[in-house]
């Protein structure tokens, strides 16, 4: 091991002797910096990927949209059904609707699903609370825990759905409404989903709608590793031209633009939490660089290089930087997985979980930390901190030895 | 002289003090032959320190050379292996053990092995510490130190040890038996010593003594 190595790790990390102050309060301010980054931007990586999540659980990965409606829907489930990566299409009609019972009113969207091929696409069973997917025919719903919840409908409940087909057609006579039975309870963990939607067969959508035969998109589920823009472009190869498919990013594009916005913005701001603990580490070095002047000077007399003593000091910086580094990504994952607890005694003590998830859309705090964040982090925490150790160590470097053994 | 190991001439050094100009050294020739022990005397501030500085190549003089071994390379590399450096306030890393700071003077021009480390241990036991080989600095005392700094500069088996008032901060029974100890080991491995001191007493070991006085060696 060369003597600047050896002296950099023995001056941060004496043998026999407790931590020293210099290295702890380095270390820490790094270590803090890191932490910050990691829970940050793991929580805001989270939001995104807990939406990702969200609309391929309910949509599937691509959307296939018309100009106007989908006619013959069926040959182009097909169609899109012999594109290789596809695992799987099912068509869908969508659209608000005005929901009663018992005088209470709601307006949730509709979401009229294809019995027979929806488990391909969208693993609703999965989300089912109280009744059962299986139950679901042209006589029923499946409304969203919010919304039973706000009409205060329960299994087996009769509500009155109206559309807005039907202030057209009646043209001021009595609006008589479809009557549907409640056959189950769904909760898909998204806060808006959950709050106001009615679940409904493609059929009954489609009656609701006057769509006839037609429906408003077809979701489509991809087998797993296919990337969705390389099977997009392949099922519009195959697609009429008024028909196109889109990727989930191409259909939330913008909402997903603003949310890499927010990660960048946030990214940004706490690096300067990490510049402010190098710019510390800096001082601390130079404060360490005026105290060793005469060690400095003994070095230089016993043969050591300008270069050897600048780097010396240096790797101080580069040793702060990595141990500050270890510890900030241990602290902040730690953090991360103990996330949810956390909220949960800061909102016992403070009130308004309730409100946190109404306006998070999320029922627990989501986390997903991409590891081009991660080696993001890791390189500007690194980086920052040797450039800290760069200004002290050309000063250590330009001391001469005489005048250093001579300085009081 | 064929076997001389150091050779100044006409060293002239000046220092500025604000407006004034100090001429510390003004001219200073020496040789020194390889083997003996020599001592420099002077009053406080005569340039003693500053001389030594020179002869260690550790400050460049403002006029006159130097060699060593008659050749005027005396940049780090070299001097890391042709001498030794003994200071008054004994300049150990404090976060390094006795052991390991004399084993830093071979750290510094190579790689330490088994062979080092033996040496290392070996020095400490002559000057007296092996028992004290893992004791950081803070928990000598003064002697104890000045023998671990005498144990580094002869780490490297130097051709020459330059000692700075080596007894300085040491009582006078310290001092006597670090100077004694400092002269017996030289004898012993045939090196050259250039000693500065105060002390007439020390310099009087000395093969051979110099005063320093205005500026040029007497």
């Amino acid at each position: 091991m060369p003597w600047y190595l050896y002296l950099a790790f023995k001056q941060l990390f004496p043998t026999g002797r407790r931590f020293p102050f210099f290295t702890a309060i380095s270390v820490v301010s790094v270590m803090l910096g890191v932490a910050l980054l990691v829970v940050v931007l793991g929580v805001m990586g989270g939001f995104g990927y807990q939406i990702r999540e969200m609309i391929t659980d309910t949509e599937g990965e691509i959307q296939i949209k018309a100009r106007g409606l989908i006619s013959d829907y069926r040959n182009v489930v097909k169609r899109v059904e012999a594109v290789p990566g596809v695992a799987g299409a099912t068509p869908y009609a969508a659209g608000m609707l005005m929901v009663q019972y018992q005088n209470k009113p709601a307006f949730p969207q509709m979401r009229g699903l294809d019995m027979t091929s929806i488990a391909r696409v969208v693993p609703l069973g999965r989300f089912v609370r109280l009744g059962s997917l299986d139950d679901l025919d042209d006589d029923a719903v499946i409304l969203s825990g919010g919304l039973a919840d706000a009409l205060g409908a329960r299994l087996g409940a009769t509500v009155d759905i109206y559309t807005p087909l039907m202030l057209a057609k009646k043209d001021g006579g009595i609006i008589l409404p479809r009557t549907a039975r409640v056959v189950g309870i769904l909760e898909i963990g998204h806060q808006q989903l959950d709050s106001s939607t009615l679940y409904c067969t493609l059929r009954l959508a489609q009656d609701l709608y006057g769509l006839d035969r037609d429906v408003h998109g077809i979701n489509v589920r991809l087998q797993p590793g296919a990337r969705e823009d390389e099977v997009a472009t392949r099922l519009n190869a195959v697609l009429p031209p008024e028909v196109r498919a889109f990727s989930w990013r191409d259909s939330f594009a913008d909402f997903l633009w603003v949310l890499q916005l927010e990660k960048n913005m946030m990214m940004f701001v706490l690096l300067f939490v990490v510049l402010v603990a190098a710019f510390l580490t800096m001082s601390l070095l130079l404060v360490l660089v005026l105290k060793k002047t005469r060690e400095i000077g003994l070095l230089g007399a016993l043969g050591a290089s300008r270069r050897q003593i600048a780097l010396c000091f240096c790797l101080q910086g580069v040793g702060v930087g990595v141990v500050g580094t270890g510890l900030g990504l241990a602290l902040g994952f730690t953090v991360l997985h103990f996330r949810n607890e956390l909220v949960r005694a800061i909102t016992h003590l403070t009130g308004g979980q309730e409100l946190l998830a109404r306006f998070y859309q999320f029922s627990e705090l989501p986390s997903h930390t991409e590891t081009r964040d991660l080696v993001l982090i890791i390189v500007a925490a690194l980086l920052l901190s040797t450039l800290a150790g760069i200004v002290p160590a050309v000063l250590a470097a330009r001391l001469k030895p005489a005048e250093a053994l001579r300085s009081e | 002289m064929n076997n001389a190991i150091l050779s100044a001439t006409g060293l002239v050094k000046t220092f500025l003090s604000g407006d004034r100009r100090l001429e510390v050294l003004r001219g200073v020739d020496l040789e020194i032959t390889a083997g003996e022990s020599i001592s420099i005397r002077g009053e406080s501030g005569s340039g003693k320190s500053t001389l030594l500085h020179l002869l260690a190549g550790l400050d460049a003089p403002d006029v006159g050379t130097l060699t060593w071994e008659a050749a005027s390379d005396t940049t780090a590399a070299r001097r890391a292996m042709f001498l030794g450096v003994v200071f008054q306030s004994f300049y150990l890393i404090p976060e390094l053990d006795a052991l390991q700071n004399v084993l830093m003077a071979r750290r510094i021009v190579g790689s330490i092995g088994s062979p080092e480390r033996t040496r290392a241990r070996e020095l400490l036991a002559r000057v007296g510490l092996a028992e004290r080989s893992h004791h950081l600095p803070a928990h000598l005392s003064g002697g104890e130190r000045q023998r671990v700094a005498v144990a580094r500069a002869l780490m490297n088996q130097p051709r020459l040890v330059l000692a700075d008032e080596p007894t300085g901060n040491l009582d006078e029974h310290t001092g006597n038996a670090v100077i004694d100890l400092l002269l017996g080991l030289c004898r012993e491995t045939g090196t050259t010593l250039v000693l500065v001191t105060h002390n007439a007493a020390h310099a009087a070991k000395c093969t051979r003594q110099l005063l320093l006085r205005d500026g040029r060696l007497a």
